[in-house]
């Protein structure tokens, strides 16, 4: 319920209440929309908290965009160890220049009488937001490392499923409290934004890069009426009405799409008794899928022996997936000592399927709530989700002429050996006979 | 050709008295609410001066204005001295060049309230000064015009910027005890025909308006990110601490709109103000100003058009100046002085804005050469040569012709020859010949003598002031129906400027 809440609740009202309240400030009160620059009254301090901070927030914002805007790209980038490190020390630092430079203005704020002068309480409580949001960020990079591999898959289809109104808290649910408050303040900061002096983010003035350095307005209809191709004042006002008009009307639309998402969210799904009997068959259909699927399988148990790979197709780093005998995924790697390493994919946290490419620690990710497991012992890292270690899965060598030459049962040691002339022909199975203790 | 209008202004300086009468006008109207304590859109400097802010003209340091930025085979660009395009989004967080508090002065009042609550005692009760942005009492340290009559010149006068090109000698002389010379220098915003300060606003909030030219802030519009304080050269741009906006001198448009002039020139004591309206070619500003330092004067004059040339009269009305104001143009007291006598002068031209405010350089600070502790009260003690003036006409030119000191001298020279003509005229202890000599090098003949003199001594108030109707009636009828609009027009922004967030 709380989930719900913090992450389905709060996130649609926070961008309601965000997009309905700037427009409203900007329609009955346009002459507060800005920030209100203490700049005049105090500069030295300004100068050295000011400046860090937009530029330190304006590239955390740009790198918690990006994953978001093209997971794709982003995934395939962050594979890459380099790119990897330096996305994180670059995030790590902006987020540490930003603290710095909240934390002059904060001081500014608290002790300097002339900009006290014109503090008002919304601009503490914006303050003390972002210091909250700041830290948590911070505690989160440096705890759950690697967040720029691990929120494609989480937080990036979370906000997909808010954006696309079918939202699914499920992905951010099991994450660590400190990841959890971070995006609870998120939400907050947006819906304070209406209310505040962070309206100014609305008012940037793009428009300044296109626009001719003169600017001349004519109040009355003479000029106009003598040069029929100027646009006077009154058009002017009228289609800043009309494009107005047009942005009130997609807010509104918006969030009466927003409005029912959320109720319907909370009432559940209610059908109609055409409906019903559609879902019925569907089901039907699916269930004997299930069935076809189901013999599959029980075939493929029956037999002795499953093929994983040729043994000279697998890598000591990038693991490549198989099925085992219980229909779980696994992960076939070669060990260091050249022989077969295989273990369960299967993420002891919540069952996601584990990532197969080693980090350079020989760990592998569960990308659904950021769980790392060692490789070689199967054991999670500590502060992961998953508390308990993948397991090992027992393997056969059989040479071409189908003789086993080497097996291993799990927790055991190796039987057999493999001649070096036979590796680039021997193929590697899984064995029935190591049945359930795979 | 784009004949545009432009209400501009002529200040007399030889007949500011520095009363400060015009400031105190502005300040009651304009400014004397919270956050606006510190300004004023009119203010009175002491010449020679640091002025408000301090040291205002110092644009390495303030960074205001235009410069040329010359490009391969001969090209000349106007940019901004304080950003461009790009950089003036980092400045949104901070701008370097925007004056502090402190640049101008901290205002402050008195507890009055104390005089009367204090109980019985032994000692008068005192009122003591408080900040009127912190409230706290605090130590006066400077005012707006703390350097008023060259008080404390070893601080403010000698620091003037302008005397930077002076040899130490001259430096020396002019504050001589006994030598000592100043006048005082009005300033408004001078709805410059090339602002700097439209051309910085991120926001588009500053325009110029089109029918009269006057420069102004949309308050609705701007978002307080400062830039313009910083570009406007003459520091005429004001940040109101309370409301987050810039403000500046509006040349009192609502009274303009109703027939009467600005509060300032209204309430002239000295009666040195002129207005009228000066028509000049809006296609043309931008290239008059790309010249190097030395033509700019000159090449201002030459896009001012002659309202009299039938050409440009059936422009203007192409481009929809109306009659009226066609009219004003003509009778213009502002065209007088700036094309048909060539005396008045723009405030540093070089920080290539166009000024549309032009002054008449002060003639007496350059005369009433003593000897001996004794002035000479003769014709030929009194109207010494003008190299042998006390102000030297270096500084002179620094202020009104970007340092080309010939059109300084050729102004300061009719103004010499119309006193000698004067003299002449009335007490005849001038022979004849010398005073046709005086006036043939200065290039006047009597009649146009005759007309300076009227004009600067004799005028009325109708002289003066030649206002143009504003037709303000047309441009509410083509905003909505009168009927409706009634009791409406004047102040188009006039919500109270109170903000929570
Ligand atoms: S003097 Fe007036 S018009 Fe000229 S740049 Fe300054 S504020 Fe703008
Ligand atoms: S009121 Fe006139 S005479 Fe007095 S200071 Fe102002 S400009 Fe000069
Ligand atoms: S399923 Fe939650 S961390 Fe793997």
């Amino acid at each position: 319920m709380l989930n719900a809440l913090l992450f389905v609740g709060l996130p649609y009202v926070a961008i309601f209440v965000c997009i309905a309240g700037s427009i409203y400030r900007f329609h009955s009160n346009r002459f507060s929309y800005s920030a209100l620059s203490s700049q005049f009254l105090e500069n030295k301090k300004l100068l050295w908290g000011s400046v860090p901070w937009h530029i330190g927030l304006g590239i955390l914002f740009v790198l918690h965009l990006l994953p978001v805007l093209m997971p794709g790209p982003w995934a395939v980038l962050v594979a890459n160890t380099v790119a990897l490190w330096t996305i994180e020390i670059v995030g790590l630092a902006a987020a540490i220049l930003a603290l710095g430079g909240l934390g002059l203005l904060i001081f500014r704020r608290l002790v300097n009488p002339y900009v006290q002068a014109i503090s008002t309480s919304m601009d503490f409580v914006v303050l003390a937001l972002f210091l909250g949001q700041i830290i948590l960020g911070i505690v989160t990079a440096l705890s759950f490392r690697w967040g720029a591999r691990w929120a494609p898959g989480t937080t990036t289809p979370y906000l997909w499923s808010l954006l696309t109104l079918q939202p699914d808290p499920s992905y951010v649910a099991d994450m660590p409290v400190v990841i959890k408050m971070h995006i609870t303040g998120a939400w907050l900061i947006v819906l304070a934004i209406p209310f505040s002096r962070l309206v100014h983010v609305f008012s940037l003035p793009f428009e300044y890069l296109f626009r001719r350095p003169q600017k001349v307005v004519w109040n009355n209809p003479r000029r106009s009426q003598a040069r029929a191709a100027e646009v006077p004042v009154v058009e002017e006002r009228r289609l800043f009405l009309r494009g107005f008009a047009g942005l009130a009307a997609g807010g509104a639309l918006l969030s009466v799409g927003v409005l029912d998402k959320l109720v319907r969210f909370y009432r559940g799904p209610s059908l109609s008794p055409a409906e019903e009997a559609e879902l019925m068959e569907r089901n039907v259909k699916k269930l004997q899928m299930t069935l076809q699927e189901r013999e599959f399988e029980l075939e493929r148990m029956r037999q002795d022996y499953i093929l994983v790979a040729r043994l000279s197709e697998l890598d000591a780093r990038r693991g490549k997936y198989f099925i085992d005998y219980q229909m779980r995924p696994a992960l076939a790697y070669l060990g260091e000592d050249g022989l077969p390493l295989f273990i369960s994919a299967k993420c002891t946290h919540l069952g996601c399927t584990v990532q197969s490419d080693m980090n350079a620690e020989g760990k592998i990710l569960c990308p659904c709530h950021v769980s790392y497991f060692d490789v070689k012992t199967g054991e999670p890292t500590p502060g992961s989700p998953a508390l308990t270690p993948l397991p090992h899965i027992g393997w056969v060598v059989m040479d071409d002429k189908d003789q086993v030459i080497a097996s291993k049962w799990p927790g055991k040691a190796v039987v057999g050996k493999v001649p070096a002339e036979s590796k680039a022909s021997c193929r590697v199975f899984i064995a029935k006979e190591h049945g359930e203790t795979a | 050709m784009d004949v545009k209008a432009q209400v501009s202004m002529v200040f007399h300086l030889d007949k500011c008295i520095g009363c400060h009468t015009c400031s105190v006008a502005c300040k009651n109207i304009w400014t004397d609410r919270p956050g606006a304590e510190y300004m004023w859109w009119n203010n009175v400097e002491t010449k020679p001066g640091t002025g408000y802010p301090t040291r205002w003209e110092d644009q390495e340091h303030y960074k205001g204005g235009w410069r040329v930025d010359e490009h391969g085979g001969g090209d000349r660009d106007l940019e901004l001295r304080c950003q461009s395009k790009a950089d003036s989004f980092l400045k949104l967080f901070y701008n370097p060049n925007q004056p502090g508090l402190q640049d101008y002065y901290e205002p402050w009042t008195y507890t009055y309230q104390d005089l009367f609550d204090a109980p019985q005692g032994d000692d008068q009760p005192t009122a003591l000064p408080v900040s009127q942005i912190t409230g706290q009492p605090m130590d006066i340290k400077a005012g707006p015009n703390w350097d008023d009559d060259l008080s404390g010149s070893p601080i403010y006068a000698e620091n003037d910027i302008n005397l930077d090109e002076l040899t130490d000698e001259e430096r020396a002389q002019m504050f001589e005890i006994e030598r000592m010379s100043m006048f005082y220098l009005p300033r408004i915003c001078n709805h410059c025909a090339n602002p700097s300060c439209v051309a910085s606003c991120p926001s588009g909030a500053l325009y110029k308006r089109g029918e009269d030219g006057v420069v102004l802030i949309d308050q609705e519009k701007c978002r307080g990110w400062r830039a313009c304080v910083a570009a406007c050269p003459y520091k005429k741009i004001y940040f109101n601490w309370k409301t987050g906006k810039s403000e500046k001198c509006i040349l009192c448009y609502p009274r303009l709109e109703t027939g009467q002039a600005p509060a300032c020139f209204h309430s002239c004591v000295g009666r040195i103000r002129y207005l009228g309206v000066l028509l000049y070619d809006a296609d043309r500003v931008a290239d008059a100003m790309k010249v190097p330092d030395r033509a700019l004067v000159e090449s201002q004059r030459s896009v001012l058009l002659d309202p009299h040339d039938p050409e440009v009269i059936s422009a203007a009305l192409a481009n929809g100046i109306s009659e009226g104001f066609l009219e004003a143009a003509q009778d213009s007291p502002v065209w007088d002085y700036v094309m048909r006598w060539k005396l008045a002068l723009p405030l540093h031209i070089e920080y290539r804005t166009m000024p549309m405010l032009f002054y008449v350089p002060p003639l007496l600070p350059v005369l009433g050469k003593g000897e001996n502790g004794v002035f000479e009260n003769t014709a030929g003690g009194l109207f010494g040569t003008l190299d042998k003036s006390r102000m030297p006409i270096k500084y002179m030119a620094r202020l009104f012709s970007a340092g080309n000191v010939d059109v300084v001298n050729a102004s300061l020279r009719k103004l010499l020859a119309v006193r000698f003509h004067k003299r002449a005229q009335q007490l005849g202890d001038i022979p004849a010949d010398e005073v046709r000599r005086v006036m043939h090098e200065a290039g006047l003949d009597e009649e146009a003598a005759e007309a300076i003199y009227r004009l600067t001594a004799l005028p009325t108030q109708e002289d003066r002031y030649v206002l143009p109707p504003l037709q303000r009636e047309e441009a509410v009828a083509g905003t909505c129906n009168p009927e409706l609009c009634k009791g409406s027009c004047g102040l188009g922004f006039s919500q109270k400027p109170k903000r929570g967030a």
